[in-house]
C-alpha cells in the first residue's frame, strides 16, 4: 500500500470511527480544563484514546476541581485515566492529552492541537515517547529526564511542565480518595 | 480497525452534558513578548575605545483571531533611538504574518516572512545562541535578519511526521544593492515598497528529534529588478542559495553548524552595470562546540554556563566574474570563544573574545565583547 493510500485510509478511519469514547467526548471537549476556549476536535481525542488504550474501550468522566477526568474501561475492567489540557506555548495554547494506567504510570501523551509557528516537533513520536512509564513520583526536568529539541525550547518546556502538572493532579486526587 | 458502535452508556452520558460543549467557540487572545540585547565591544589597537550599544529592542505582538487564524509580528528598534540624519538606528518590522491553520499538517502563511535559511535567520533571540554578536557568517553570507513579503505553506509531510517543511513565494532581491564585502545583504527589500519584478522561491526541510535538528534549505530568484541592462524577465540575473545546518546536543555538550553557498548568476553584468565588485560565488560556514560547565558541578541545576568555541570561514569572493579582481581580504576566518551564563533559559549574560583574520592579513584585529540578552 502506498503512502498516499495509507494516509487516506487513516483519514477515512478517523472519520468513520465515532466510537463510544469519541461520542462522549463530543460533549466533554467543550468542558475540558479551565482554558476551555481552545479545545480539541472530539474525533481527534477519540483517535488518541484509541491509539493509547486500544480499540473497543468506553469512557465515563469525573469532574474534579473543574477538570474533566476520563476513566477508560474495556468491558468492565478499568484501564486507566486521561485528561485533555492546555498549556501556553509562546503565544498560543498547546492542547495535549495525558493518559495513565490505573497505577498512574504514564501510558502516553499526545499533542492534540499545536498552534505555534515553530517547535511542532513536540508532537512527534521520538520526543513524546520519553514520557512513557513515568509516574507522579518521577521528576521530569528538561535536559535531564526529558531531552529537549533545539529550536523548540518553549514548546518542550511548556509541554513538560504541563505533563508534570497533570501527573501531580492525578496523584493529588488519588491521595484524597477521589480517583 | 477502530470502527465500532457506541455503547448505550456513552449515549446516556452524552445526553446529560450541555449541548454548548459541541461548539468550539473562538475566543480572541493577544500576547505580548519580546527580546533584546545590550552589547559592549572593544577592538584591539590604538584609538579604538570600547563601545556599548543597545543593539536591539524587539516587541513581539501576536493575536489569535480564532483557533485557526493568527497574526504574529515583531517590531524592532536597533541602536536605541532614531533621529533625522543620524547614521545608525532603525525602526523596522522584522516579521508580520498571518497564519491559517488549515489542518494539522498544513498551515498557510502570508505577510512579511523570515527566509528559512540557516539557523539564526529564523531563531535569533539572544539566549538561543552563544557569543555576544551573531556570527559574521549570518551577516555577510546569509543576510540575517532576511525577511520579505509573500505567501507560502508550512507543515509536515503526512505519514513522515518527523520532517517539517516550509515553502514560500516571496519578492526577490535587487542586484543594485549587492557588494563585495557583504554579498547579497544590500539587495534585501525588507517589506518596503518591494519590487515584485523578480519573485523568489525559498524552502526548507527540517528533521527534528530529541537532541538533534537538521535543516536543508534553498532560495532561488531573479535579481534584475527590470533593469534594462540586466534584463526584464522574472528570473533574469538569477541567484541561487543552498544552505544546510545542524544542531546536536549530547549530555553537557552542544554542537552546531551552518553552511551556505550562493551562486550569483550574471555577476559580471551586475558589476559592470552598478560599478560593484560582487563575487560570482559566495560561500562558507561555521562550526561551534560548547560544554555546560555547571553540569558536573551542579547536575540538578537548571542554570547553564556554556564555554564555547566557534570557527567561521567564509569568502564573499569565493569566485569572481571576469573583470573583477579577487580580494583576499574577503576570505575571512573568525574564531570566537567565551562564556554564556543563563540563570534562566530565557536570560543570558555573555562574554567572549574574537580573533578576526583574513587571507590578506589586512585590517585584522581582536575584539573583546560583553553582553546581556533576554526573551519572553
Amino acid at each position: 500500500m502506498g503512502l498516499g493510500a495509507r494516509w487516506w485510509n487513516r483519514a477515512a478511519r478517523s472519520l468513520g470511527a465515532v466510537s463510544g469514547a469519541s461520542l462522549l467526548l463530543l460533549s466533554v471537549a467543550g468542558l475540558t480544563g479551565r482554558l476551555s476556549a481552545q479545545s480539541a476536535p472530539p474525533k481527534k481525542v477519540g483517535a488518541a484514546l484509541d491509539r493509547v488504550f486500544g480499540p473497543g474501550t468506553r469512557a465515563d468522566s469525573l469532574s474534579l476541581d473543574g477538570t474533566i477526568v476520563l476513566r477508560m474501561f474495556r468491558e468492565n475492567e478499568l484501564l486507566g485515566y486521561a485528561q485533555v489540557r492546555n498549556v501556553k506555548g509562546k503565544d498560543q495554547p498547546i492542547t495535549y492529552l495525558v493518559a495513565t494506567d490505573t497505577a498512574l504510570q504514564l501510558k502516553d501523551i499526545d499533542i492534540l492541537v499545536y498552534r505555534e509557528p515553530y517547535g511542532g516537533e513536540v508532537a512527534y513520536e521520538p520526543w513524546r515517547r520519553q514520557f512513557r512509564g513515568k509516574s507522579p513520583a518521577d521528576s521530569l526536568v528538561v535536559d535531564r529526564q526529558i531531552r529537549g529539541i533545539s529550536g523548540a525550547t518553549i514548546s518542550v518546556n511548556a509541554v513538560t511542565a504541563g505533563v508534570r502538572a497533570a501527573l501531580a493532579s492525578f496523584a493529588r486526587w488519588r491521595e484524597d480518595g477521589r480517583l | 480497525m477502530a470502527t465500532r458502535t457506541a455503547p448505550p452508556l456513552a449515549l446516556l452520558l452524552l445526553a446529560s452534558f450541555p449541548v454548548t460543549g459541541l461548539a468550539q467557540e473562538a475566543v480572541e487572545a493577544t500576547t505580548i513578548g519580546g527580546y533584546g540585547e545590550v552589547q559592549y565591544s572593544n577592538h584591539s589597537g590604538k584609538g579604538t575605545p570600547g563601545e556599548v550599544n543597545l543593539e536591539r529592542f524587539v516587541v513581539y505582538l501576536a493575536h489569535a483571531f480564532s483557533d485557526r487564524i493568527s497574526l504574529r509580528s515583531e517590531l524592532e528598534i536597533e541602536d536605541a533611538r532614531l533621529e533625522n540624519g543620524s547614521a545608525s538606528g532603525e525602526v523596522a518590522l522584522e516579521q508580520a504574518y498571518l497564519d491559517y491553520r488549515l489542518v494539522d499538517a498544513v498551515t498557510l502563511r502570508t505577510g512579511l516572512i523570515l527566509v528559512p535559511l540557516g539557523i539564526l535567520n529564523e531563531i535569533h533571540e539572544p539566549p538561543t545562541f552563544n557569543g555576544v554578536a551573531r556570527p559574521d557568517f549570518d551577516h555577510d553570507v546569509l543576510p540575517t535578519t532576511w525577511r520579505e513579503l509573500g505567501a507560502g505553506v508550512v507543515g509536515h509531510l503526512p505519514g513522515v511526521s518527523v520532517v517539517s517543511v516550509r515553502l514560500y513565494l516571496l519578492n526577490g532581491l535587487r542586484a543594485d544593492g549587492f557588494t563585495a564585502e557583504e554579498g547579497i545583504r544590500g539587495g534585501r527589500q525588507q517589506g518596503q515598497k518591494a519590487t515584485f519584478a523578480n519573485p523568489s522561491f525559498t524552502g526548507r526541510l527540517e528533521y527534528g528529534r530529541p537532541g538533534l535538528r537538521l535543516g536543508a534549505a534553498f532560495w532561488y530568484g531573479g535579481t534584475a529588478g527590470q533593469d534594462s541592462v540586466l534584463g526584464t524577465g522574472a528570473f533574469d540575473a538569477p541567484l541561487a542559495v543552498v544552505a544546510a545546518d545542524g544542531r546536536l546536543d549530547v549530555g553537557a555538550f552542544q554542537f552546531r553548524g551552518e553552511f551556505a553557498t550562493i551562486h550569483v548568476g550574471d555577476a559580471q553584468a551586475i558589476n559592470s552595470r552598478y560599478g560593484s565588485a560582487v563575487g560570482s560565488r559566495i560561500a562558507g560556514g561555521f562550526l561551534e562546540g560548547a560544554v555546560n560547565l555547571l553540569r558536573p558541578i551542579a547536575p540538578a541545576s537548571r542554570q547553564t554556563l556554556m564555554l564555547f568555541l566557534r570557527h567561521e570561514r567564509f569568502d564573499t569572493h569565493a569566485a569572481v566574474p571576469p573583470g573583477t579582481a579577487q580580494d583576499p581580504a574577503l576570505a575571512r576566518r573568525i574564531t570566537t570563544f567565551g562564556l554564556s551564563y543563563k540563570p534562566l533559559w530565557n536570560v543570558v549574560f555573555k562574554g567572549d573574545y574574537q580573533l578576526r583574520r583574513n587571507r590578506a592579513a589586512q585590517g585584522q584585529d581582536d575584539v573583546l565583547a560583553l553582553g546581556m540578552g533576554y526573551q519572553f
